[in-house]
C-alpha cells in the first residue's frame, strides 16, 4: 500500500510536486497517467526514496517513510532509462539485487531464481551478453527482471514500455499483467500513453501539473471524466467538444446556431453560461436514431482498417465519428447526413478558461 | 534524521576543502608580507602599507618584464595557434602519413618544459649547436641565436611553441573530428569551393575547441617561467626577464621576499582579469556554436 | 582535377612531414648527444663512435650528481602527490558532479584558479614558511605543493566523468538493496575506472614535469629529476653528453605512460573542456 499526502518538491524554481496526494491500494496495478513534465517520475522517486519531497509524506504500508533511506524502502523500480549497470553482464545485472547485504541469497538459490525469472521473460540464452550486446526490447526485459528477481512491497515502474516499437509494446502489456508477482504485488505503473493505462491500469490516476487531477476506475475516467483535458487524453479520436451556451430553456445552442440539443438543464448550469458539449466518437451514430438529432455535411473519411473515421461539418464546428465501414461506404464530401447521439452519452463541461480547462457539470 | 542528506556532500568536499586551504594559506600569508618589506637582511620586517606596489609600478624593469611577458605570451599563443590548427587540419585529412604521425604528435608535450629548453640551448649553442652546423651550407652558420636580446626572446617563444604546438593540434583535431558532417556535405553539392568552406563552415564551427587551446595557451605563457629559466635565465641583459623570472630574481636570488611577491601579485592580478575576459567571450561563443548545431 | 588533388596531397604530407621533422629532431638529436664520447663532444656532429658512457655516468651517480636519487624521488612525490590528491579529490569530484551547492561551485572555481594561478605567488611565502616547519626539501613538502598541479586537474575531469554517468544507475544500486557507499564502490567507481586510470598518469606526467617548485622548495634530499638534468650544464666544462642522456632518462616515465593515455588526453589537457 503506497500512500502519499500533500507532497511538494520542487528543482530550483521548477516545481514538480504541488501538494500531490495518492493511494495505491495493497495488491493493485496502479496506472499514472500524465504528460512529460507533469511529475510522474519524481512521484515514483519520491515513494522510493530518491527524491526527498520539500512537504507532505510518504506512506508505505501504513508507515511513514520520513528518514528511511531508499534501500531500507523494499521498493523496486525499472527506471525508464532502464538503469542496466553497463558494465555487468545479464546475469550480473538480475544477480546485483541477490548479492546485497538485505535481498542477499545463497549463489546457488540466487542462480536458481534468475533462471526462473529469465526463463519467465525469455530472455534465459542473454544472460552471458554484455548489456551494451542488448536491443532496447531486450533491456527492458532486464530491467523488468531485475525488478522482478527479489520480493518487493511495491513496484514502481517507469513507462517501461516507452522506447519499444509498436508491435513490442503491445506484446509486453499483455505479458506484464499476466506475471504472477505483478498480479500479487502493489504496482505504481507510469505511462504518458492513455491505451497503456485503460488496458493495465485496475485503478488510473491522471496527473498534472505535480497534482493528481483525478483517480478512478477505467470506466470512471472514461464516462465520468473530470473536466475537458481528462476527456482529451483517453480515446482515439479524441472526443468531440461543441463550444456553445445555455439556452433560457436550459438547452444548448452552439456558438454558430448550427447545433442545438434539447438538453433540459436545470441545476448544471444557469441560461447564457458557456459550456461545451462532449461526445465521444464511438458514440455518435450515423442516421436516425434513438437520441438527440444532428445534421451536417460530410467533410473527410478516413478507413481505420475495418472501421471508417467520419468528419462532419455542423456549420463551423466539425465533429469525428467512428462507424462499422459499411455504413460509410457511400459516403462522399459534402453529402448532407444525419446523425443522431443518446442523451446518455453526452457530457457536459463548462467552458475551457485560460486557467484550467473546463471541469464536467453534467451529466 | 532531517539534517543527513542534506549535509552529504559537504562531508564529502570536506577533505579536499582543507587542502585547498593547505594552498590558500601560502598565498593568503604572501599577500599579507607584500604589506611588509620582509627580506632576508630583515626578519624582523616593519609594516611599508602599499609601498612594494608603488615601488613596483614605478621601475622601469616592472615595465619592462611587462612588456616582455606580453610579447613572449602574445607570440607564443599566436604561433601555437596558427601551427596547431594547421596541423590538426592536415592530419584531419587522414593520409597514411597522418595516421602514422598522429600517434607521436604529443612527444613534445610529454617532455617537461625546462627539458626542452636545454634540449633546444644545447642544440643553439652557437659554435658547436647542430642548428648552425645545418644551416652552414645555407650561408647562416653563425646566428647568435639566444646572445641577441631579439634572438633570445624568438628562441625561448620557439621552444615554447615546439613544446606546446601539440596541445593545440590536439584540441583542435578532437574538435574537428566532432563536427557534424551535413553542412560539409551541403556545402560540396552546392559545390562550395575549399576556401569557402573552411571560412564559413570549418573555422566557425571549429573556433569554440580552438578558443579553449588559446585560453590556456595564453594564461600559461602569461605566468611562463621554466623554458626562459633554463634557456636564457631572463639574458641577454633583461632582454627576456619576463615577470615570474623577475619575481624569482627578487625574492630568490636577492631574497627580497616581500618585494618578489609583489611581483607575483600584480601578475596574479593581470592573468586573472585575462582569464575573466577570455572565459566571458568563450562562454559566448560556446552558446552560439551550441545555437548554430 | 586528378592530378591537381594528388599534388595537394603530397604537398599536405610535405608539410605534415616538415612539422614533425621540427617536432621530432630535438628529441632524435639528444639520443645523438647522448652516445657522444667525451672527447668527440665538439668535434664531431652526426659520425663518431657511439658509446653508453654518458649513460653510465649519469646513471652511476659520478660527477658529484646523485642522479638516481633524483630519479627516485620524481617518483616518490609524483605519486605521492596523485595519490593524495585521487584520495581526497575523487569524493569532492563526486559530490560536485552529483549535488550543485554553494560550497562545491566555489571549491571548484578556487581550483581551477589555482591552476593558472603563478606558481611563485605560493612558492615564495611557501619558501619562507617551508623553512620554519621544517620542510624545506621534504617528500612531504613536495607532496603537499604539489597539489597544486595535480589536485586541480584530478577533481575537475573527475567531476567531467562522473557528471557523464547517470545518477540513476547509482539509485538503481540504492533501490537494489546498496548503501550509498557500495554504490559508489561498486557501480560509479567501476564506470570512470579508464577516467581515474587515465587522469592519474596525466597528474602523474605534470607533477613529474614539475621544475618550479623543486627547484625553490629542494636543495638535496628531495630534488627531482627536472632540476638535477639540469645540474650537468653547470661547472666549467659544459658536458653536453651527460646533459642530453640525463634529460632523456628523465622524459622516459612520462613519455611512456602518455602513450597509453593516448585515447584519454583531450579531456584531460583542457579540464574537461572538451570531450571526444
Amino acid at each position: 500500500m503506497i500512500r502519499l499526502r500533500g507532497v511538494s518538491k520542487a528543482f530550483g524554481a521548477v516545481r514538480a510536486l504541488d501538494g500531490l496526494d495518492l493511494d495505491v491500494r495493497e495488491g493493485e496495478f496502479f496506472c499514472l497517467l500524465g504528460p512529460s513534465g507533469a511529475g510522474k517520475t519524481t512521484t515514483l522517486k519520491t515513494v522510493a526514496g530518491l527524491e526527498l519531497p520539500d512537504a507532505g509524506t510518504v506512506e508505505l504500508d501504513g508507515r511513514d517513510q520520513r528518514g528511511v533511506e531508499p534501500y531500507d524502502r523494499g521498493v523496486a523500480m525499472c527506471f525508464e532509462s532502464y538503469a542496466l549497470y553497463p558494465h555487468k553482464s545479464v546475469y550480473d545485472n538480475l544477480a546485483f539485487p541477490l548479492r546485497s547485504p538485505r535481498h542477499r541469497l545463497p549463489a546457488a538459490r540466487a542462480r536458481e531464481r534468475i533462471g526462473e525469472v529469465a526463463e519467465l521473460l525469455g530472455i534465459a540464452g542473454l544472460l552471458d551478453r554484455s548489456v551494451g550486446q542488448l536491443s532496447n526490447g531486450q533491456r527492458q526485459r532486464v530491467a523488468l527482471g531485475r525488478v522482478l528477481v527479489r520480493p518487493a512491497r511495491a513496484f514502481l515502474l517507469d513507462e517501461p514500455l516507452s522506447h519499444l516499437d509498436a508491435k513490442l509494446r503491445q506484446q509486453m502489456r499483455a505479458e506484464l499483467k499476466a506475471i504472477g508477482s505483478v498480479r500479487r504485488t502493489t504496482t505504481l505503473y507510469v505511462t504518458h500513453d492513455s491505451v497503456e493505462a485503460l488496458a493495465l491500469g485496475d485503478r488510473i490516476g491522471v496527473i498534472r501539473d505535480g497534482r493528481i487531477v483525478q483517480t478512478g476506475t477505467r470506466e470512471e475516467i472514461w464516462y465520468r471524466p473530470h473536466d475537458t483535458e481528462v476527456a482529451r487524453a483517453f480515446g482515439r479520436p479524441r472526443i468531440n467538444l461543441l463550444p456553445g451556451t445555455v439556452t433560457p430553456g436550459g438547452g444548448f445552442r452552439s456558438a454558430d446556431g448550427a447545433v442545438e440539443l434539447d438538453l433540459r438543464l436545470r441545476a448544471e448550469a444557469a441560461p447564457g453560461t458557456g459550456v461545451l458539449v462532449g461526445v465521444r466518437p464511438r458514440d455518435l451514430t450515423l442516421g436516425t436514431g434513438p437520441g438527440h438529432p444532428l445534421t451536417g455535411t460530410v467533410y473527410v473519411t478516413e478507413v481505420l482498417g475495418r472501421s471508417v473515421e467520419v468528419t462532419v461539418r455542423l456549420g463551423e464546428q466539425q465533429v469525428a465519428l467512428v462507424v462499422p465501414r459499411g455504413e460509410a461506404a457511400g459516403l462522399r464530401p459534402d453529402d448532407p447526413v444525419r446523425l443522431s447521439v443518446r442523451p446518455e452519452n453526452l457530457l457536459l463541461f463548462e467552458a475551457d478558461r485560460p486557467e484550467r480547462p473546463g471541469r464536467r457539470i453534467g451529466p | 534524521m532531517g539534517w543527513r542528506p542534506a549535509l552529504r556532500p559537504y562531508l564529502l568536499i570536506v577533505p579536499a576543502l582543507l587542502l585547498t586551504c593547505g594552498i590558500l594559506y601560502p598565498f593568503g600569508l604572501g599577500l599579507y608580507y607584500t604589506l611588509f618589506d620582509f627580506s632576508a637582511s630583515k626578519p624582523q620586517p616593519d609594516l611599508v602599507r602599499l609601498e612594494n606596489y608603488t615601488t613596483v609600478f614605478t621601475q622601469e624593469a616592472f615595465w619592462n618584464s611587462a612588456w616582455v611577458t606580453v610579447l613572449y605570451a602574445v607570440g607564443a599563443a599566436a604561433a601555437e595557434t596558427v601551427l596547431g590548427v594547421s596541423v590538426a587540419l592536415l592530419l584531419h585529412r587522414s593520409s597514411v602519413v597522418g595516421r602514422v604521425l598522429e600517434k607521436i604528435l604529443i612527444l613534445p608535450l610529454m617532455i617537461a618544459p625546462v627539458i626542452a629548453a636545454i634540449i633546444w640551448k644545447l642544440m643553439l649553442q652557437p659554435s658547436v649547436g647542430v642548428v648552425n652546423h645545418l644551416l652552414r651550407p645555407f650561408g647562416l652558420g653563425g646566428v647568435q641565436w639566444t646572445d641577441t636580446p631579439t634572438g633570445a626572446l624568438l628562441s625561448s617563444i620557439a621552444v615554447d611553441v615546439w613544446v606546446y604546438t601539440p596541445f593545440v593540434a590536439i584540441l583542435a583535431l578532437a574538435g574537428l573530428r566532432s563536427l557534424p558532417t551535413s553542412p560539409f556535405e551541403a556545402a560540396a553539392v552546392d559545390g562550395a569551393g575549399w576556401w569557402y568552406t573552411f571560412r564559413r563552415l570549418t573555422l566557425p564551427m571549429l573556433w569554440p575547441y580552438v578558443l579553449v587551446a588559446v585560453i590556456f595557451r595564453f594564461m600559461d605563457s602569461l605566468k611562463v617561467f621554466d623554458i626562459i629559466y633554463a634557456l636564457t635565465e631572463g639574458g641577454p641583459g633583461d632582454s627576456t626577464v619576463v615577470l615570474q623570472i623577475r619575481a624569482y630574481l627578487e625574492a630568490i636570488r636577492f631574497q627580497r621576499y616581500s618585494f618578489g611577491i609583489s611581483y607575483t601579485i600584480v601578475l596574479w592580478a593581470v592573468v586573472y582579469l585575462a582569464a575573466m575576459v577570455l572565459v566571458k567571450h568563450l562562454g559566448k561563443i560556446q552558446r552560439k556554436a551550441a545555437e548554430a548545431k | 582535377m586528378t592530378v591537381r588533388r594528388r599534388l595537394v596531397g603530397w604537398l599536405a604530407d610535405a608539410a605534415l612531414i616538415l612539422y614533425f621533422v621540427f617536432a621530432l629532431f630535438p628529441v632524435a638529436w639528444m639520443v645523438i648527444l647522448s652516445l657522444k664520447p667525451a672527447n668527440q663532444l665538439f668535434s664531431t656532429y652526426f659520425s663518431f663512435s657511439p658509446t653508453l658512457d654518458g649513460y653510465r655516468t649519469v646513471l652511476g651517480d659520478s660527477e658529484g650528481i646523485p642522479f638516481v636519487r633524483f630519479f627516485v624521488n620524481s617518483l616518490v612525490v609524483s605519486v605521492g602527490a596523485v595519490l593524495l590528491s585521487l584520495l581526497v579529490g575523487l569524493p569532492a569530484a563526486y559530490a560536485s558532479a552529483r549535488w550543485r551547492f554553494k560550497g562545491s561551485e566555489n571549491l571548484m572555481f578556487t581550483l581551477l584558479s589555482f591552476r593558472f594561478a603563478p606558481e611563485l605567488t605560493v612558492i615564495i611565502p611557501l619558501f619562507v614558511l617551508y623553512q620554519k616547519l621544517g620542510l624545506f626539501d621534504t617528500y612531504v613538502g613536495m607532496v603537499w605543493v604539489l597539489q597544486l598541479v595535480t589536485l586541480p586537474l584530478i577533481v575537475w575531469i573527475m567531476r567531467s566523468y562522473f557528471a557523464d554517468l547517470t545518477p540513476e544507475l547509482e539509485q538503481a544500486a540504492l533501490l537494489d538493496g546498496y548503501s550509498r557507499k557500495q554504490a559508489f564502490v561498486k557501480v560509479a567507481l567501476p564506470l570512470v575506472k579508464p577516467g581515474v586510470a587515465a587522469v592519474s598518469l596525466l597528474a602523474f606526467i605534470f607533477a613529474w614535469n614539475n621544475f618550479v617548485f623543486p627547484l625553490i622548495l629542494t636543495s638535496s634530499e628531495a630534488q627531482t629529476v627536472t632540476v638535477g638534468a639540469l645540474s650537468f650544464l653547470g661547472g666549467d666544462r659544459p658536458k653536453y653528453n651527460l646533459t642530453a642522456a640525463a634529460a632523456l632518462v628523465s622524459v622516459v616515465p612520462p613519455l611512456l605512460l602518455a602513450l597509453t593515455i593516448q585515447r584519454y588526453l583531450v579531456r584531460g589537457l583542457s579540464f574537461g573542456a572538451v570531450k571526444s
